[in-house]
């Protein structure tokens, strides 16, 4: 390779956890390191720069100012990953696109609410288009360095689209179901390892849905383990609101 | 053939007298209701009395997740990673798990022969055990009976208080040499009834099939099913498997995996260029179906569904594959009576 990708990080709405996470790769940053040139990273440094081979973006857009930024970085870079659920699905923030804006912008704001314009909380890819995801909250470290390494070898990154219960299945782990709890495994995007599965814990759906969920079936697995319709799809939307629009 | 009596309370020694020789690999307990056959390291810990492992010893043979070769970017090589027989003995199998290990066995040889689970195969004893039916098992309906020692080299029938013991091959009573226990002449009963069956046998299942391509249970299966590829990845005889690639960060050396696939999950049937050839989940559930009822059968003879009852026990939607099989037969039953 001729010269090293320029790679530039970006936030918008968002816990800023996925960079963080990007920051703890200490086994693996200097290897990334010597692949890749750094040029923008506001998390861990100052420097700016006016073009970029690879942008990678945290958070959801919420207010005017993320569009235009995020139509400004999509102009200067050649391949642009969303970073996360916020930024791949909408995230935990799409909840709040359940509920009435302005009452959402009251709450939040109080009586200062008119200097704090805000949008419905978007997903990069319904404003802009996205090459590649990393999905997960916070992102999935293994996917990350997949994509990475895919990218920096100029291969297509493979995305997976099965669902939680199959890296459950691969790890024999006990079902969730059967220790009495509810899991969204079932509907829920795999590439984590069944990372909270494997440790007793239930899936959130994190990671967003798979193509084509049956969520009519979801939701009848759901109510059978005890959660009122409602209850059921305030689940599924907790990472989801977006994608579920109009699905109830 | 010599039957022994084993009494329950001897058979941790037993399991020891087992791993003065080999390794043994035998059930244990897992999580809160669940089991797993596991390399046994303390005999007591061996649970001879479950309904049925969540994998089954497939997973030994064929590994959810095998390397099959490393890769050095920076010299253009490979290596292909070589694959260790597994001699052990695997202890408390069910006649259904010994059976899909034959079907596996066949799988795995016609056509190209498939080096690594035949390598693997090579020295596993079987030392198997009865079970007791539950609501989910419906082996007898495809000619597995719950005392059925084909394929064991020595198998325990459970009594109410210990097992006799049977040895079926010289490789059991190798295993046995240094045992001593009296001797068992009273027969050995049968262990229990089914709870499910599958109404006729697959001589005639074939044929229903055929005619049951557009069944509409296939629609209706398809509204609770969420395919999430459960029933594929704990089926005994199920053996798909897809390969990729990984480099790692150094992007200088990787290597080449495989890892078990499903046909009821959507990227099973994505071809180049994104296209989906089986994207309905009914006709998704048909193929499952008929891979086991019908396509593989069409030419051995026997079913390909070994009645451990694994898919439905573990599915979320409760889909039960006694329930579609039973409703295509009496579907099948009705349009042939229908004309009269």
């Amino acid at each position: 390779m001729a010269e090293k990708p320029r790679v530039a990080i970006f936030d918008f709405t968002g816990c800023e956890g996925c960079e963080l996470n990007q920051l703890n790769f200490e086994d693996q940053l200097l290897d990334i390191l010597a692949h890749v040139d750094i040029v923008e990273w506001r998390e861990a440094m100052d420097d700016r720069a006016a073009e970029y081979d690879i942008a990678f973006v945290e958070g959801s857009l919420s207010t005017p100012d993320c569009i235009t930024r995020i139509n400004d970085i999509r102009r200067r870079t050649k391949v642009l990953v969303a970073l996360g659920a916020c930024a791949v699905q909408g995230g935990i923030n799409g909840m709040k696109n359940t509920q009435a804006i302005e009452e959402v912008r009251e709450e939040v704001y109080g009586e200062d609410k008119y200097l704090f314009p805000t949008l419905p909380a978007l997903a990069l890819h319904e404003v802009v288009k996205v090459d590649y995801n990393v999905r997960g909250c916070p992102m999935t470290q293994i996917e990350f360095l997949k994509l990475f390494t895919s990218l920096v070898m100029g291969k297509q990154p493979i995305e997976p689209d099965h669902a939680v219960c199959v890296d459950c299945k691969l790890k024999e782990n006990e079902c969730v179901y059967e220790r009495g709890m509810i899991c969204l495994g079932p509907v829920t995007r795999a590439g984590c390892d069944a990372q909270c599965p494997s440790v007793g814990q239930y899936c959130t759906g994190c990671r967003g849905l798979v193509t084509n969920p049956n969520l009519s079936g979801m939701e009848e697995i759901l109510v059978e383990h005890g959660l009122s319709v409602d209850e059921a799809w305030k689940r599924l939307e907790l990472y989801n609101a977006n994608d579920l629009e109009g699905a109830r | 053939m010599v039957q022994f009596y084993l009494d329950a309370e001897r058979l941790p020694a037993f399991v020891a007298h087992l791993m003065a020789q080999k390794t043994v690999i035998a059930p244990h307990a897992k999580g809160q209701k669940s089991f797993t056959f596991e390399t046994v390291a303390e005999p007591d810990q061996v649970v001879l009395d479950y309904p049925r492992v969540m994998q089954s010893i497939r997973k030994f043979f064929l590994p959810p997740k095998e390397e099959l070769l490393t890769f050095d970017l920076t010299e253009n090589s490979y290596e292909t990673t070589e694959v260790e027989p597994i001699d052990a003995i695997f202890l408390g199998v069910h006649s259904y798990d010994v059976a899909a290990v034959g079907r596996l066995d066949y799988n795995f040889s016609v056509g190209s022969p498939e080096k690594n689970y035949l390598t693997r195969r090579q020295g596993a004893v079987f030392v198997g055990v009865s079970f007791v039916p539950d609501s989910y098992h419906f082996s007898g309906s495809v000619n597995i009976r719950p005392e059925d020692p084909t394929g064991c080299d020595i198998f325990l029938t459970k009594l109410f208080e210990g097992y006799v013991l049977e040895v079926h091959t010289p490789t059991g009573e190798e295993l046995i040499k240094g045992f001593d226990m009296p001797a068992h002449d009273a027969g050995r009963p049968a262990t229990g009834h089914f709870q499910q069956h599958i109404y006729v046998p697959q001589t005639r299942l074939s044929e229903i099939m055929e005619q049951s391509y557009d069944n509409d249970v296939w629609a209706e299966t398809a509204e609770q099913c969420v395919g999430c590829g459960t029933c594929n990845l704990v089926c005994p005889t199920c053996y798909c498997f897809n390969v990729d690639e990984a480099v790692d960060v150094t992007v200088t050396k990787g290597h080449r995996e495989r890892h078990w696939d499903g046909c009821m999950l959507r990227k099973f049937s994505e071809v180049a260029g994104g296209e989906v050839f089986r994207e309905s989940l009914a006709g998704r559930q048909r193929h499952r179906i008929f891979r086991k009822f019908k396509y593989i059968s069409d030419t051995t003879g026997q079913p390909w569904c070994v009645g451990c009852g694994r898919c439905t026990a573990a599915c979320p939607a409760h889909i039960s594959i006694v329930g579609i099989v039973n409703r295509l037969i009496s579907d099948h039953a009705q349009a042939v009576v229908a004309p009269i």
